[in-house]
C-alpha cells in the first residue's frame, strides 16, 4: 500500500468585532502566513462572506497551494460547533442565526469549523499555550463580553445545545444592571468594558472627590487603569469593585467546576494587579472550602494578536478532512 | 470454547444511617437486596469485614458467589480515583479509608469506589431518566446541597475531584452563615436547615396566622403538608426557597447548558410547592438562548434504590479481577 501524503496545513480564521485575522498555520502552531481586513460597515452577511472567502483563498493562492490545505477553523462571537452557525449575536452585526460553517465550506470546498471565540481560546490554550497537559480547566474571555470555556476531561464541555460557558450572563444581582441580552443582574454589566465604565461614571457621580477620571476625554478600562498606575484613589475603587463581583463569580464557578486553572485573556485582563489583586481577594472569600488555594488564577502566555488564529487553527484539526481538490 | 461470563454485579450503597447492597445483573435488576445500620461499626475494620460476610452470604444463598463479576460502592466523601473516603465529616471513620483495596483483599475480585453524587449521576444515566444524555446535572437536596455534572457522557470529577459543589456557591454575600464557616452558601437557604429557617424567620417577622405555628417540630416534609392544607405562608417559604435555587440553577446552566437538570432528595418531594417558583425564578435568569431548552425533571428512581443501581453500574466500569479462576 503507498502512504499517501497527509495535509500539514490549515487556516485559522478570527472574525473580530473591529477585524478579521487568517493564518495559515501547520501542525506546530507556526504561523506561515497571515492577513487581515476591518469589519465591513454594511450588514449584508453575503458581502461579508465573499470578502472573507476572496481573503483566505488569495493568501493560500499566494503563499501555497490548495491541495496542502487540511481544513479551515473559525473563533466567532456566538458561534456554535455543533450547528456550525452564529446564533443570536449580540455585538455582531447580522442578526438571528447564520449558517457560517455551510455557507464557507460551500465557496471554498474544503472543510470548515465554527467555534464560540471562548471555546476556540480553551482549545488553543490547551494545545499551544499554557494549559498544554492540563485536562480540567477554564478559560475567561474578558473584554467587550465575558465568555468562558470549560474543559472537562480533556475535550471541551459544549453543552447540550453547543452554548455551554455562559458565565457572563450569570445573575450577581437579581434585580441589578439591565444587560444587553434584555436581563438584569449579569456579570457581564460588572466585569465587560461597558461595565467597568458604568462603574467608573457612578462612583464619580457618588462623590465629590477629585479624581483624574473626571479630565479624561473617553473613559475606557484602559484609560481607567492608566490612572490606576497614576495612585488614583477613585480609579483604584473602580478596579476593586470590579474585582470583588468578578472574583464571586469565578467562585462560584470553580465551586461547581474544580479546575486545575482558570485562565484570564481579553482586554480587561490587562488591567494586571489592580483587578487581580482584588479578584483574588474576593475568589478565596467565595470560593468552596476545598478547593481554596488550589486553584491557579493565571494569564494567558499567548501573545494577543496570535492566540485566536492559533485557537482557531487547533479547531481546524477537530473536523473530518474534506476537499473538493483532491 | 465459550467462556462463561459473569452477569452480576454487587451495588453497595454507604449513607450516614444505613447501608444497602443488592445483587443487581446487567439490566439494573435487583435479585435481592438487605441493609443494616452504618452506625453499628467504630472502625472500619470491623465494618468492611461484616460487610464482606453479609455479602458472601447473601450472594451464596442467590446463584452463587462465582457469578458476580465485580463491586461497586457508594459513599459520601469517596474518590473514585484513589479509592478511598477521604475525611468524611459524617461518617464516623476519619481520616483517609482505602476502602478499595480493603473490600477487595477480604472478596478476592474487583472493587469500585465512588462519590455518592457522582453515583447517583451514574445511577440516573444508566438505568434512570437520565438514560441517553450525555450532559446533564444531578442535583441532590436534602441536609446538604450535592450535584454531579455529565460532560460529554462522562462524569466530570474536577482536577481534585471535588467537582460539583453547587450547595456552597455563594448567593448572597454577606448572607446566612454555612456549615462549611463562609456565609451565603446556597446550601444556608435551600438544603433542610436553610428552608427552617427561611420558615422560622417568617414566623417571627409576622403575626399571621399559620398552621406551621401548630407543628411540633418545623421540617420541610411538614412545611410541604401545611402547603398542601393551602397555607400561605407555607406556601411563601417554599416560593422563597424555589426563587433562590432557581436563580442558582439557572447560573449553573448558563454556565453547563445541560440537557436536563434532575432532582434528587428529600427535599425535593415538595414536588410543585418547591419547583413551581424555581422553574419560573430559573427561565427568567438563565442565558437566553438556552432557555426553554434545559429540562426539569424529578429522579424517577427510589432514592434508596438509585445509589445501589449507581454503584452496580460504577462496578461494570472497572477491570475484572477475580482469585477464583
Amino acid at each position: 500500500m503507498i502512504i499517501s501524503s497527509t495535509k500539514t496545513k490549515v487556516v485559522g480564521v478570527n472574525i473580530g468585532y473591529e477585524e478579521i485575522n487568517y493564518a495559515i498555520v501547520d501542525v506546530r502552531g507556526k504561523i506561515l502566513a497571515e492577513s487581515s481586513f476591518p469589519m465591513p460597515t454594511d450588514q449584508d452577511i453575503n458581502g461579508f462572506i465573499a470578502l472573507l472567502c476572496d481573503g483566505i483563498t488569495n493568501l493560500i493562492l499566494e503563499n501555497d497551494s490548495y491541495e496542502n490545505i487540511r481544513s479551515i477553523g473559525i473563533s466567532v462571537p456566538s458561534g456554535n460547533f455543533t450547528t456550525g452557525s452564529i446564533v443570536n449575536s449580540l455585538s455582531l452585526p447580522w442578526k438571528g442565526e447564520i449558517p457560517l460553517a455551510a455557507m464557507l465550506r460551500d465557496r471554498l470546498g474544503l472543510a470548515v469549523a465554527v467555534g464560540n471565540n471562548a471555546h476556540v481560546r480553551a482549545i488553543g490554550e490547551s494545545t499551544y499555550g499554557c494549559a498544554h497537559g492540563m485536562n480540567d480547566f477554564i478559560v475567561i474571555t474578558l473584554g467587550h463580553g465575558f465568555g468562558s470555556c470549560m474543559f472537562s476531561n480533556g475535550h471541551v464541555h459544549m453543552g447540550n445545545n453547543g452554548f455551554a460557558g455562559e458565565i457572563g450572563h450569570c445573575c450577581v444581582e437579581p434585580e441589578g444592571r439591565l444587560c444587553r441580552c434584555g436581563r438584569r443582574g449579569c456579570l457581564e454589566t460588572y466585569c465587560a468594558s461597558d461595565g467597568i465604565v458604568l462603574t467608573a461614571r457612578e462612583l464619580m457621580a457618588s462623590t465629590d472627590k477629585p479624581s483624574l477620571l473626571r479630565d479624561l476625554e473617553e473613559l475606557t478600562p484602559k484609560t481607567i487603569h492608566e490612572c490606576c498606575e497614576r495612585g488614583d484613589e477613585l480609579a483604584i475603587e473602580v478596579y476593586n469593585k470590579t474585582g470583588f463581583v468578578l472574583g464571586l463569580g469565578l467562585a462560584n464557578y470553580a465551586s461547581i467546576a474544580n479546575p486545575e486553572a482558570i485562565i484570564i485573556t481579553g482586554g480587561i485582563s490587562k488591567a494586571g494587579k489592580w483587578l487581580y489583586e482584588p479578584t483574588n481577594a474576593s475568589f478565596e472569600e467565595h470560593v468552596f472550602h476545598n478547593i481554596a488555594d488550589r486553584v491557579k488564577i493565571m494569564r494567558s502566555s499567548l501573545p494577543d494578536n496570535e492566540r485566536d488564529v492559533l485557537g482557531a487553527s487547533a479547531l481546524a484539526w477537530n473536523v473530518k478532512e474534506y476537499s473538493l481538490f483532491k | 470454547m465459550q467462556q462463561e461470563i459473569k452477569s452480576r454485579v454487587v451495588g453497595v450503597d454507604i449513607s450516614i444511617k444505613r447501608t444497602t447492597y443488592a445483587i443487581v445483573d446487567v439490566r439494573g435488576n435487583i435479585h435481592a437486596s438487605d441493609h443494616f445500620p452504618t452506625t453499628d461499626y467504630t472502625t472500619a475494620n470491623d465494618f468492611i469485614t461484616a460487610l464482606s460476610e453479609k455479602i458472601i452470604t447473601m450472594t451464596e444463598a442467590n446463584g452463587g458467589y462465582e457469578q458476580i463479576r465485580s463491586i461497586g460502592v457508594s459513599s459520601p466523601s469517596a474518590n473514585f480515583l484513589t479509592g478511598c473516603i477521604e475525611n468524611a465529616a459524617n461518617l464516623p471513620w476519619k481520616g483517609i479509608i482505602p476502602l478499595g483495596a480493603m473490600l477487595r483483599d477480604r472478596m478476592g475480585i474487583a472493587v469500585a469506589v465512588g462519590n455518592d453524587a457522582h453515583v447517583s449521576a451514574l445511577g440516573e444515566y444508566s438505568y434512570g431518566c437520565a438514560h441517553g444524555m450525555n450532559n446533564f446535572i444531578i442535583v441532590s437536596l436534602g441536609h446538604g446541597i450535592g450535584s454531579c455534572i455529565f460532560s460529554n457522557g462522562k462524569v466530570h470529577f474536577g482536577a481534585d475531584g471535588f467537582a460539583g459543589e453547587i450547595g456552597h456557591a455563594c448567593v448572597e454575600h454577606n448572607g446566612r452563615e454555612c456549615g462549611c464557616g463562609r456565609y451565603g452558601c446556597l446550601e444556608a437557604y435551600c438544603a433542610e436547615k436553610g428552608i427552617i429557617k427561611t420558615a422560622q424567620e417568617m414566623l417571627e417577622q409576622s403575626d399571621e396566622p399559620s398552621l406551621m405555628r401548630s407543628l411540633d417540630r418545623i421540617s420541610p416534609k411538614g412545611i410541604a403538608e401545611c402547603c398542601e392544607q393551602g397555607d400561605k405562608m407555607a406556601i411563601e417559604v417554599y416560593r422563597k426557597t424555589g426563587e433562590i435555587l432557581g436563580l442558582a440553577v439557572a447560573n449553573y446552566a448558563s454556565i453547563l447548558d445541560p440537557e436536563a437538570v434532575i432532582f434528587t432528595g428529600g427535599i425535593s418531594n415538595a414536588g410543585k410547592w418547591l419547583f413551581d417558583p424555581a422553574y419560573e425564578s430559573f427561565e427568567a435568569h438563565v442565558f437566553h438562548n438556552i432557555r426553554g431548552n434545559v429540562k426539569f425533571l424529578r429522579s424517577t428512581i427510589s432514592d434508596r434504590e438509585r445509589d445501589v443501581l449507581g454503584a452496580s453500574a460504577l462496578a461494570w466500569g472497572i477491570k475484572e479481577y477475580s482469585l477464583f479462576k
